[in-house]
């Protein structure tokens, strides 16, 4: 297990005060925020900024992750002394042990024993019958495991109390099998995998909430699959068959006769499966075949000349 | 692998989340989305005879309302705007992508 230098993380010095560590936070908080910030590796920086900022703003913490800490350097390798915290009174403020469970290692390893707060409200637990919490996770998903089903493997910290009152934090691995026709937002729930429950009570349950990686050429929109499809001029004019690849294969499918660009042609049945499945919306794109040879400028030539067109001038639709 | 070591998971409707469910999932109390909710800043819920049920959009929700106050000392109607904003930026981020500009 590796040092962390906290102090370093928030960029302050190892006597900053409690207002500096505040103001350092925040300013990293609002750098690093995962739904603004533009930073590659945001989400892995939020994680360290808010386990860093956990310790050094709860005035117990930070003590005894200062007298533990002399003389090491961050990622150095890092091992504390048996019975190190015996002479720490942990009133155990601020954080629970699932809060726990998203910092690192040498988090959980420091701080697994703090008496009132995150083994307390584990031991709180043990005195009576109570149903074990839910957990929540999320995992994510491509289109095609939603249009054939999946087995995905969900790597899981789960907080945990050993017989010595120690709050230390496993990796669990789950096979779940991710059914047919699932939506971006919808929640999985897994009976019985949550935390353990109490005096004999259930298990809480494990709520998987369902995101998907962006596609190429697909989009989703409840469950309707939605694409753009290019098409030439003289398909959209005349109406034609064309093939448009889908995950399952090709489909093909008619255009209509006089089809204008930015018109959207539904393929019922044709999105996610479900009872009723979604449809596959497909927004038209007329692409017109560019003018680099003598011919084809020919052919626009001989357009320009023999239709009375003028796209500036209302039609009737 | 085989197949019993497979974990078979049951699709949850929308309506199906309870408050509590909410709360655990989250890791806020449920006293903090019941003050949210009296307060109205908890769009993706109803109550209905009495009893509250929330959205799959409310995970989220929760989750980043609580970061915010938690990281910026911010009141829960600050929290709530800047929840309102995301969302909105979310559904543009959305619209843009579907439109193949994102």
């Amino acid at each position: 297990m590796q040092y962390k230098d906290y102090y370093q993380t928030l960029g302050v010095r190892r006597d900053a005060t409690a207002e500096e560590i505040r103001t350092a936070f925040r300013k990293l908080a609002r750098k690093y925020h995962p739904d603004v910030s533009k930073e590659p590796d945001a989400e892995q920086r939020m994680k360290e900024i808010n386990e860093a900022h956990a310790v050094l703003a709860d005035p117990e913490k930070r003590a005894a992750y200062d007298q533990l800490g002399q003389g090491y350097r961050p990622g150095q390798e890092f091992r504390p002394p048996p019975g190190w915290d015996a002479g720490f009174e942990f009133s155990g403020r601020g954080f629970s042990p699932h809060e726990a469970a998203e910092f690192s290692d040498f988090f959980a390893e420091l701080f697994g024993r703090m008496g009132g707060g995150m083994g307390g409200a584990f031991r709180a637990r043990q005195d009576y019958h109570a149903r074990g919490e839910d957990h929540h996770a999320k995992v994510l998903l491509d289109i095609e495991d939603s249009l054939h089903g999946a087995t995905r493997q969900i790597n899981l910290r789960v907080p945990r109390l050993d017989a010595g009152g120690r709050v230390t934090v496993d990796t669990r691995t789950l096979n779940v099998r991710i059914p047919q026709g699932v939506r971006p937002g919808q929640v999985i729930r897994l009976a019985g995998q949550g935390t353990p429950g109490t005096g004999g009570a259930p298990a809480g349950d494990l709520l998987l909430e369902v995101e998907f990686r962006p596609h190429a050429r697909l989009a989703v929109d409840g469950a309707d699959l939605r694409m753009t499809l290019p098409v030439a001029p003289w398909e959209a004019a005349l109406g034609a068959v064309v093939a448009v690849d889908l995950p399952d294969g090709a489909l093909k499918l008619r255009i209509p006769e006089g089809t204008q660009d930015g018109r959207q042609l539904r393929v019922r049945g044709k999105g996610l499966p479900g009872n009723p499945p979604g449809d596959l919306l497909l927004d038209i794109r007329i692409v017109l075949p560019p003018a680099d040879t003598p011919r084809a400028r020919e052919l626009y030539a001989t357009m320009a000349r023999e239709l009375a067109f003028d796209p500036r001038r209302p039609r009737r639709s | 692998m085989r197949d019993d070591e497979i974990l078979i998971g049951t699709l949850m409707e929308d309506s199906w989340l309870t408050l509590e469910q909410v709360a655990a999932a989250c890791r806020v109390e449920p006293a903090w989305l019941m003050r949210h909710l009296d307060a109205g800043l908890f769009p993706h819920a109803e109550s209905v005879a009495g009893i509250w049920r929330f959205s799959g959009a409310a995970l989220a929700r929760a989750r980043r309302m609580r970061q915010i106050e938690r990281d910026f000392d911010a009141v829960p109607e600050l929290a709530a705007l800047v929840a309102d904003l995301l969302e909105e930026m979310d559904a543009l981020r959305a619209r843009l992508r579907r439109g193949g500009f994102g």
